[in-house]
């Protein structure tokens, strides 16, 4: 009986020195795990400096827009030096002039209304500068001319899509005041 | 002997982390060197290019090209037709000298497109649509739309004529 009891006391002692070690190696996994987690999220955090780093070059190339609006704006510069087919004063009138003498509802010596030549005369030179289809850059284009805040040509072409450059002109003249745009859509 | 057995398991463990962890940093630090590299060509090829569309800006606006006051007042993006075709005869001595540093320089009418893409010389002018200034062996071609402006004669009175066109600049490119 003595030793029946002896025996059992032992065993218990035994079982709890076990279940001491089994909590003892559960805390150190632990630790390990928080350990590794932790280095887990440091790769982490050092591989999403390196994509905004990456993100904030491939974002930085503003600059090409800015050159090749340059070209509309050189365009909209010569458009209006052109010479066109409405004579006013023993004179051809250039683009820049017809803009103004349509404001002023002038008429060409020809008998023409100086806004349907203005109207011809951009439609051709837009037209044949900025050639649109779907097989060439352009796909479309937009041309504004104001006078006075008030719009008196506007020639469409195309399609307008979210990619586009654009360039304006203002100019006075005595009491008249011209503003031209135009978008060119890529 | 068991003791030996796991810090070798352990040895073994950090040699392939550290091999990973190398290999990771390596390819990540090349993938970038890469960008880097593709960028810088790419903003040099920009570079390159917006150079060539301000030079040919800058050549229709150079006294050799420009129309200055000829066509009453002072303009920009003018190019007077009438000099450029007695300057395409004297071009030699800008070409010998690489004078404007490109390598080719061509005006294209584009309206009114009457005369096609004829190569204009003394004796057809002004009835022609391309004018070859300094010709381009090879390279890249930039161009910017000009006002092309001429003296005519009409009924004995000597009037202004401006037509659209585009001032192609040829250079050469960076790596060739």
């Amino acid at each position: 009986m003595r030793q029946k009891r002896y025996e059992k006391g032992r065993k218990g002692q035994e079982e709890n020195r076990n279940f001491s070690n089994l909590n003892f190696s559960g805390k150190r996994k632990s630790t390990k795990a928080q350990e590794e987690i932790v280095g887990f999220a440091l790769i982490i955090i050092i591989v999403a400096v390196v994509i905004l780093f990456l993100l904030s070059f491939s974002l930085k190339n503003s600059e090409k827009e800015s050159v090749e609006s340059y070209e509309v704006d050189s365009f909209i510069q010569a458009a209006l030096q052109y010479t066109s087919q409405c004579e006013i004063n023993a004179r051809n009138q250039s683009v820049q002039d017809l803009i103004f003498d349509c404001v002023d509802n002038e008429v060409c010596s020809n008998e023409m209304d100086s806004c349907e030549v203005l109207n011809s005369t951009l439609r051709g030179i837009v037209g044949e500068s900025w050639k649109t289809s779907q097989n060439t850059p352009t796909k479309g284009y937009e041309l504004v001319v104001k006078g006075n805040n008030n719009e008196i040509l506007m020639l469409k072409e195309g399609n307008a899509t979210n990619n586009y450059k654009g360039g304006l002109q203002s100019l006075t003249k005595s009491s008249d005041s011209i503003e031209i745009s135009l978008n060119v859509y890529y | 002997m068991q003791k030996n057995k796991s810090g070798q398991m352990k040895i073994q463990q950090m040699a392939f982390m550290l091999i990973a962890v190398t290999l990771f940093f390596a390819l990540v630090g090349l993938f970038i060197v890469n960008v880097l590299f593709s960028g810088l060509k790419e903003s040099a090829t920009v570079l390159e290019e917006k150079n060539a569309i301000l030079l040919a800006s800058k050549l229709a606006n150079s006294p050799e090209f420009s129309c200055g006051d000829s066509f009453g007042t002072s303009r920009v993006n003018c190019v007077d037709f009438d000099k450029t075709m007695a300057l395409k005869k004297n071009v030699k001595a800008y070409s010998d000298s690489d004078f404007w540093g490109v390598s080719g320089i061509e005006i294209v009418k584009i309206y009114p497109l009457t005369q096609g893409n004829t190569l204009c010389t003394v004796e057809n002018y002004p009835n022609c649509g391309r004018l070859e200034v300094l010709k381009a062996s090879s390279g890249t071609g930039v161009s910017n739309f000009v006002a092309l402006c001429r003296k005519e004669n009409v009924e004995g009175l000597v009037q202004n004529k401006c037509e659209l066109a585009k001032i192609v600049v040829t250079y050469k490119d960076a790596g060739s």
